[in-house]
């Protein structure tokens, strides 16, 4: 008996003290950057809203190693998460993946594009591979990432999914291929998450897409600050006029580049650019990244994500079938003998092929090198930028830097005209700004206050691991739907059904209908019991009747045998002279009801047969004892309490007196406190006293 | 026992504190707005229609019921005509699209579901000539492959006939407003189709297929027509099943006769088929769709060859096969999970295709004449297009095979010889397109000459006169251009157009009329008012570059779209040699074998009721299928899955819209904030019981009840599964087994499970004593199972 009573302690927690708290907490939106917050790297943001939480993006810091490059995961239970969603393929933010996959409790999903699961995975075990650190710093190993890529799912650009009443979908974001900005949708508050974007349309990708709806929040990157970047066919026409008066020279051109991202779009210019001057068809570009060679697929394969000009050019041909370019697998397969074009990988000229050819070519001011990207401090593309005379080679040597040097940005980041042009045709209520320098944040932030001056935009910079909080009302709407709506209700009727919640939305319905509208099915559970009883079936009749109110015996004709109906509730019927059968349709109270006739019907077995004569009470004398039981009651409650001339029960407490009639229930009495209290305790008894309704 | 029973009592009892209730009283106006409709203003109906419910959704079928014609069928909703697929059969017959040139015009909306012919063969000819301008929408793979689709049939034909129904252009501009969506993309139409939702999802069958949902005011119309709900190679199965109870569900009977042998052992005896004709030196001929089943066809062959090291040769021959494989390469994302896991573990392309060679000619095959080899190649008709020919040139040999893998479509040559038994020998029409030569070239030439120089003269008037109605009325402005200069056209159509021309028309001068606007003809007069600066008069670089005329830029040029078809076609464009069609009637011995077997890849007649009777529409219509299957399929339905079954005749309008009644309520803050739900697997329930509130114009608001609400009869929801039960108990320690369909418990209890409308759990208890606790507990066991009991009247105090 003791389980069957916890049971039911467990199934309905009392709902004043957590519910309801958990309800108001629930309408609270809470952001939290667990990286990226005020700098640029590993970015990651937590966001959390009626018990829904959604993390975006899961990157490493490219300037740190180990542990210490991962977001700061330890202010979260990643268990909580219900769904990761990955923007783009680049290392800031996809990179600690497989730690959080593997290595975590996580167990919610995990999505991202097609073309960026591809990439992802060669990119990532490329960084296992390339990155020098000892096997205890290792965050995870090839075996992680195979293992992550079964747990990863896809979503293509558009598509709109749902994962525990979470609804996203994606829009093209234009900052490499693939990469995609999310809007979430928890009980109808949208969050677009930018990630990386760049709202400028280039050879092969699309521009970022200002999303259909306003967001209610936007939380956007500030990478570039104020800045503002050169028009697209200026810098192209530098890069190519750089490229090309070097190699009429005699010279060579270095040119250091991540291997994928940009690394496309500028093979995509100089192969066009090669097309159009036949005279520099002798002159060999090389691509120098093995790993590029292995993406090369997935861009020659997801073509329909990239932009309309690319896909016109498939109707004739791959354009990423290169014409003039050719892979170059390292150093000792490259026959320098006079002009060259070499795309190599790392962008910073750290070590490998890049800087291999740098330290060759350095010394001749015939030579160029032409920096493409975004450079990371403390790396050596960043020291050649300012010209500094002399450079300190691998080997150690010191040797003169004659090459020319040239910075050229084909960085795929919205710059500041970009981010006020998109915030203003979103005009989302809150912008919250990451991935971005903390100068060049509140820089960006000054700006934006400016522009959103008389609107009621609020901005936000949260720092990592600094939560900011916000409130949506939650209005719940719900649908009253069949049976129920046949008629609307005027004010002060009831509405009485059955709730359904699926998702964030509500649908309120008769129960026979839950069939029509929902997957469910409602059920009765029919009890049948056998009891041996070997008695007189008057005895039974004549035992209930001293106990319930209802007993009816239909005649015998209708029933074959001998029935006694218990408030309409538990049926009985004497089906043989060694027992009877109960039967009744399982709720609380016919529960209650069969229950007390089984003990009654064995005890009148195990005590035998018993004749008592028969008293009927009547109506008065019920009332009678009502009265008396109620009144010891009140004087066990309140003291002082007695009969008063009116037939009404007059109870002191101190200074305040209270009638109350028992037959109505009503309470007269100064004192509120006392009033409600006496009603309360009223209804309490009479509950005790008459349990079974009338039906 | 009586622990527990008190307990729920305790809760029953308990009264909730009287809650103020200070809001003033508003009634919303819902109710059923069709039959109100049409004797109310109609500014009346709208407000009615936005604040209450019943989207009125109406089907009338324009092509495809009762038989295998092809898919076309009107969809009203709310007055907004969305027209599910627009088809065509193979043989073009312009009769089967009567019904659609009477509503082509009030059509707001196209959906297309399959890249085929009988999906999308109409869409031409019904821009061309019905005025269907409406915006058309498709996934990406349906829009391409549907294009080359149609390219193949118009090129395949062209080479035959006289083929005049649409050109090439006409296809494309056909092709140009579609909006190309990605599956499960919710896209909201505007304008009179403001407020619905359409979004396509995966159907299976062909590549990029689609089940359209379409969604208005909460109430979805599900079209998912020619669906599979098998996963194959190349493509996932269909998520129709995830769509549980639409409003309406519109699909066909097409498969509802036919049952399925197993998968692995289909592709067997298909490959077996295959190599007994190769072995013994025979070719074997699959007449194939042109971009649709074809592919999992050939990713069949490739794996079989790949495993075997097989080494006959195997063709893909259509006007299109090369830009077919290109384009389905780049389409991976629509496709099987299977094939984007290999692509992203190795980059490994399943259409790289190892073993098939891709050809677009005919004369190809002429190498390979003795040769043992497999042909797949279009029309699956065997109308025309080259399986027609090589089908004449393989008949007579006992050695070769043709292999059909999908049904012929009716009337067609492929359904004559599929026919038991098939018949001894056909009667077919070989034709030919020839180069005129001697005289009929000459007289040919002439004609041209003519029609051009007309056309030339008209052209120049036309071109004239609108360009003199532009400049006059900019005169004031400065015209940068070159408006003196003679158009080209007219200046090359003058010296020999002139003479009969100057008679009929009342102007001056070759090329010239006066505008409209002018009282009397006048020459017109340009400023010429050329830019100078430093170095003199300004030029545009573009006007002196030599134009290269080659003529692959010019088809692109040509073409609005950005489809290449392959060099073939581009010659036949090109082609302007004078050419006519000679054809000649010869009857053929089939000697070959003749084989079919179902690579149709819809789902069968068993999987469709199952499929049918588990989305459990509200309300169901059918289409498409044979009157037989769909009378069929309309009975099965009507007694298992819903009342309402239609299968209407072609334009017969039925009103589908759902009668059920609806309004929207606004749950108080102080009411949720005191509910607990439970979860019941996707859903979460509770019993509420609440009083209507108006607190403004619209909104009906639901407060907690002031006083004890009356009690109601406990509900139990759920679907109890016996076996789940069984095992439930059995972790408890209770002795289970199943005995002649019920639960035995121990000795004393038995469940048993009555499935009717109402579901019923019976327990029946056959001696005492101990019983009886137990059974409580075991009661209560369901419950938590269940757990759906609804203990007490309401959650809220």
């Amino acid at each position: 008996m003791a389980s069957v009573v916890t049971g039911a302690q467990n199934k309905r927690p009392n709902p004043n003290s957590t519910s309801a708290a958990a309800t108001r907490e629930g309408d609270q939106l809470i952001i939290t950057p667990l990286g990226a917050g005020n700098e640029v790297g590993r970015s990651c943001v937590y966001m959390s809203y009626k018990g829904k939480t959604v993390l975006f993006d899961c990157g490493i810091h490219p300037a740190y190693s180990g542990v210490a490059a991962l977001p700061y995961f330890d202010e979260i239970d990643p268990s909580t998460i219900d769904v990761l969603l990955i923007t783009h393929f680049h290392l800031d933010h996809a990179a600690s993946l497989p730690y959080f996959l593997e290595k975590t409790n996580f167990r919610g999903r995990v999505f991202m594009t097609h073309s960026t699961k591809a990439i992802y995975r060669l990119l990532l075990s490329d960084y296992v591979k390339v990155s020098k650190v000892s096997v205890e710093d290792m965050l995870y190993d090839e075996n992680d990432i195979v293992r992550s890529m079964d747990k990863i799912e896809v979503i293509d650009f558009h598509q709109t999914l749902e994962v525990n009443g979470i609804r996203f979908w994606c829009y093209t974001a234009g900052h490499v291929l693939g990469a995609a900005m999310f809007m979430v949708d928890i009980a109808g508050v949208r969050v677009l998450y930018t990630g990386d974007y760049s709202r400028e349309e280039d050879r092969h990708l699309r521009a970022a897409e200002v999303p259909q709806f306003t967001p209610d929040i936007c939380i956007i990157e500030s990478t570039y600050g104020v800045q503002l970047h050169q028009p697209r066919p200026v810098r192209e026409k530098r890069f190519t006029d750089v490229i090309h008066s070097t190699i009429s020279q005699g010279g060579r051109v270095l040119i250091p580049a991540f291997a994928l991202g940009r690394a496309q779009e500028l093979l995509l210019i100089l192969d066009e650019y090669w097309e159009n001057h036949p005279e520099l068809h002798n002159i060999p570009i090389y691509y120098a990244s093995p790993l590029a060679k292995r993406c090369m697929a997935v861009y020659q394969t997801y073509i329909n994500a990239m932009n309309d000009r690319i896909r016109t050019q498939f109707a004739n041909s791959n354009p990423f079938d290169f014409k003039h370019i050719s892979p170059l697998k390292s150093i000792e397969n490259f026959d320098d003998v006079g002009p060259s074009v070499v795309m190599a990988s790392p962008s910073g000229l750290q070590s490998g092929l890049s800087r291999q050819l740098f330290d060759k070519w350095c010394a001749d001011k015939k030579n160029a090198c032409v920096i493409p990207g975004y450079v990371v401090e403390g790396t050596l593309a960043k020291t050649i930028i300012n010209e500094p005379k002399e450079v300190t080679l691998m080997n150690g040597l010191v040797a003169p830097l004659n090459m020319q040097v040239h910075y050229i940005s084909f960085s795929a980041h919205a710059d500041c005209a970009q981010t006020c042009g998109f915030l203003k045709e979103l005009m989302p209520p809150h912008i919250v700004l990451v991935h971005g320098e903390a100068n060049e944040m509140g820089r960006l932030k000054q700006k934006l206050v400016s522009q959103f001056a008389d609107s009621n935009t609020k901005l936000y910079t949260p720092k990592n691991c600094q939560s900011v909080t916000m409130h949506f009302s939650s209005e719940k709407m719900a649908k009253v739907i069949g049976k129920l709506a046949e008629k609307v209700p005027e004010t002060g009727e009831s509405v009485s059904g059955l709730v359904v919640k699926k998702g964030f939305t509500y649908q309120i319905m008769a129960p026979d209908d839950l069939r029509v509208f929902s997957q469910l099915s409602t059920a009765n559970v029919t009890q049948r019991i056998t009891v041996p009883y070997t008695g007189a079936f008057e005895v039974i009749k004549y035992r209930l009747k001293q106990i319930y109110e209802s007993v009816e015996s239909p005649p015998v004709e209708e029933t074959e045998v001998p029935t006694l109906i218990v408030h309409e509730r538990v049926t009985i019927r004497h089906e043989s002279d060694t027992y009877v059968v109960m039967q009744w349709s399982a709720d609380p109270i016919s529960d209650m009801v069969s229950d007390s006739v089984v003990a009654m019907i064995l005890n009148i077995g195990r005590e035998g047969p018993k004749v008592t004569p028969i008293e009927e009470k009547t109506q008065e004398e019920m009332e009678r004892m009502a009265r008396k039981v109620v009144h010891s009651l009140m004087v066990s409650l309140f003291g002082d309490a007695k009969f008063g001339e009116d037939g009404r029960l007059v109870i002191t407490v101190d200074a305040d007196v209270a009638r109350l009639d028992i037959k109505s229930g009503e309470v007269e009495c100064e004192n509120q406190g006392l009033r409600e209290r006496i009603k309360t305790a009223f209804g309490r008894m009479q509950g005790a006293i008459r349990p079974i309704p009338k039906p | 026992m009586w622990v527990r029973a008190l307990l729920c009592f305790s809760k029953t009892l308990s009264p909730p504190p009287p809650s103020p209730s200070n809001f003033s009283l508003r009634q919303v106006p819902l109710f059923s707005i069709q039959k109100k409709k049409k004797q109310v203003p109609l500014s009346l109906s709208l407000s009615l229609s936005r604040g209450g419910m019943g989207t009125s959704v109406q089907v009338t079928p324009l092509s495809g019921v009762y038989g295998e014609n092809p898919l076309c069928y009107l969809v009203a909703i709310d007055g907004f005509n969305l027209l599910m697929d627009c088809g065509w059969n193979d043989l073009f017959d312009p009769s089967l699209l009567q019904p659609l040139s009477r509503v082509a015009k009030s059509i707001d909306a196209v959906l297309i579901s399959h890249p085929d012919i009988l999906h999308l063969g109409a869409l031409p000819y019904a821009r061309k000539h019905f005025g269907l301008s409406a915006p058309v929408y498709a996934t990406e793979p349906v829009y391409r492959l549907g294009l080359l689709t149609m390219y193949d049939h118009y090129l395949s034909r062209r080479q035959i006939s006289d083929f005049d129904m649409f050109t090439l252009d006409d296809i494309d501009a056909a092709f140009q407003n579609v909006i190309r969506l990605k599956y499960s993309q919710n896209y909201h139409l505007s304008e009179n189709g403001e407020g619905i939702v359409i979004a396509p999802h995966v159907a299976g069958h062909l590549l990029g297929g689609t089940i359209w949902k379409i969604t208005k005011d909460g109430e979805d119309v599900v079209y998912a027509v020619d669906f599979n709900h098998r996963k194959e190679r190349h493509l996932n199965g269909t998520v129709l099943e995830s769509f549980v109870r639409p409003a309406v569900l519109i699909t066909d009977a097409y498969n509802a006769l036919n049952n399925q042998v197993y998968k692995r052992q289909r592709d067997q005896e298909f490959i077996d088929a295959i190599l007994r004709v190769l072995r013994a030196d025979g070719t074997v001929l699959l007449p194939v769709d042109t971009a649709g089943r074809v592919l999992e066809l050939i990713l069949i062959l490739e794996q079989y060859w790949a495993q075997q090291h097989l080494s006959f040769p195997i063709f893909f021959l259509t006007n299109v096969a090369s830009s077919t494989v290109e384009y389905v390469k780049s389409f991976l994302e629509w496709m099987s999970d299977s094939i984007a896991k290999s692509f992203e573990h190795t980059r490994d392309n399943a259409f790289l295709l190892k073993y098939v060679t891709l050809i677009i000619n005919k004369s190809d095959l002429e190498n390979y004449a003795g040769v043992p080899k497999v042909v797949l190649t279009s029309m699956a008709s065997l109308e025309v297009g080259f399986s027609h020919d090589i089908f004449v040139e393989l008949a007579t040999d006992a050695k070769n095979i043709v292999l059909f893998t999908e049904r012929g479509q009716f009337g067609t040559l492929a359904r004559m010889l599929q026919v038991d038994p098939p018949p001894k020998a056909v009667k077919v029409t070989m034709s030919k397109r020839v180069p005129l030569v001697g005289d009929e070239l000459k007289a040919y030439e002439e004609e041209q000459e003519k029609i051009k120089k007309e056309e030339a003269v008209k052209k120049a008037s036309i071109v004239k006169v609108e360009e003199v109605r532009a400049t006059s009325s900019h005169l004031s402005e400065s015209t940068k251009g070159d408006s003196m200069v003679i158009d080209p056209a007219s200046a090359t159509a003058s010296p020999k157009g002139s003479s009969h021309f100057r008679g009929q028309m009342d102007i001056l001068i070759d090329g010239f009329t006066p505008p409209s606007t002018s009282v009397a003809p006048m020459f017109p007069f340009f400023e010429n008012t050329a830019e100078w600066d430093d170095f003199g008069e300004v030029i545009n670089p573009d006007d002196y570059v030599i134009q290269e005329e080659d003529s692959n830029h010019m088809v692109v040029n040509g073409k609005s779209l950005d489809v290449k078809p392959d060099e073939a076609s581009v010659h036949l464009l090109l082609d302007s040699t004078p050419s006519k069609v000679v054809s000649h009637e010869l009857t053929v011995q089939v000697k070959c074998a003749l084989l079919y077997m179902d690579f149709e890849g819809r789902s069968d007649g068993r999987s469709v009721k199952s499929i049918i009777s588990h989305v459990a529409p509200l309300k169901l219509v059918l289409v498409h299928g044979s009157a037989e299957a769909t009378e069929h399929l309309k009975m099965h339905c009507a007694k298992h899955v819903c009342p309402h079954v239609y299968a209407p005749q072609i334009e017969e309008t039925i009103d589908v819209t759902s009668d059920l009644c609806a309004y929207k309520v606004q749950l108080s803050e102080k009411l949720m904030s005191n509910v607990l739900f439970r979860k019941m697997v996707e859903n979460e329930i509770l019993w509420m019981d609440s009083v209507a509130e108006k607190t403004n114009e619209k909104v009906l608001t639901l407060l907690p009840p002031p006083s004890a609400p009356p009690t109601h009869k406990s509900v139990l929801v759920g679907d109890l599964k016996l076996a789940d039960f069984k095992q439930y108990l059995s972790t408890k320690g209770v002795q289970v087994e199943f005995a002649g369909g019920a639960l035995k418990c121990g000795e004393h209890i038995t469940v048993r499970k009555i499935s009717d409308s109402s579901q019923k759990v019976t327990y029946t208890q056959n001696s005492m004593t101990a019983a009886v606790s137990f059974s409580c507990i075991l009661i209560d066991d369901l419950c938590c199972l269940q757990s759906g009991w609804d203990w007490s009247s309401t959650d809220c105090y």
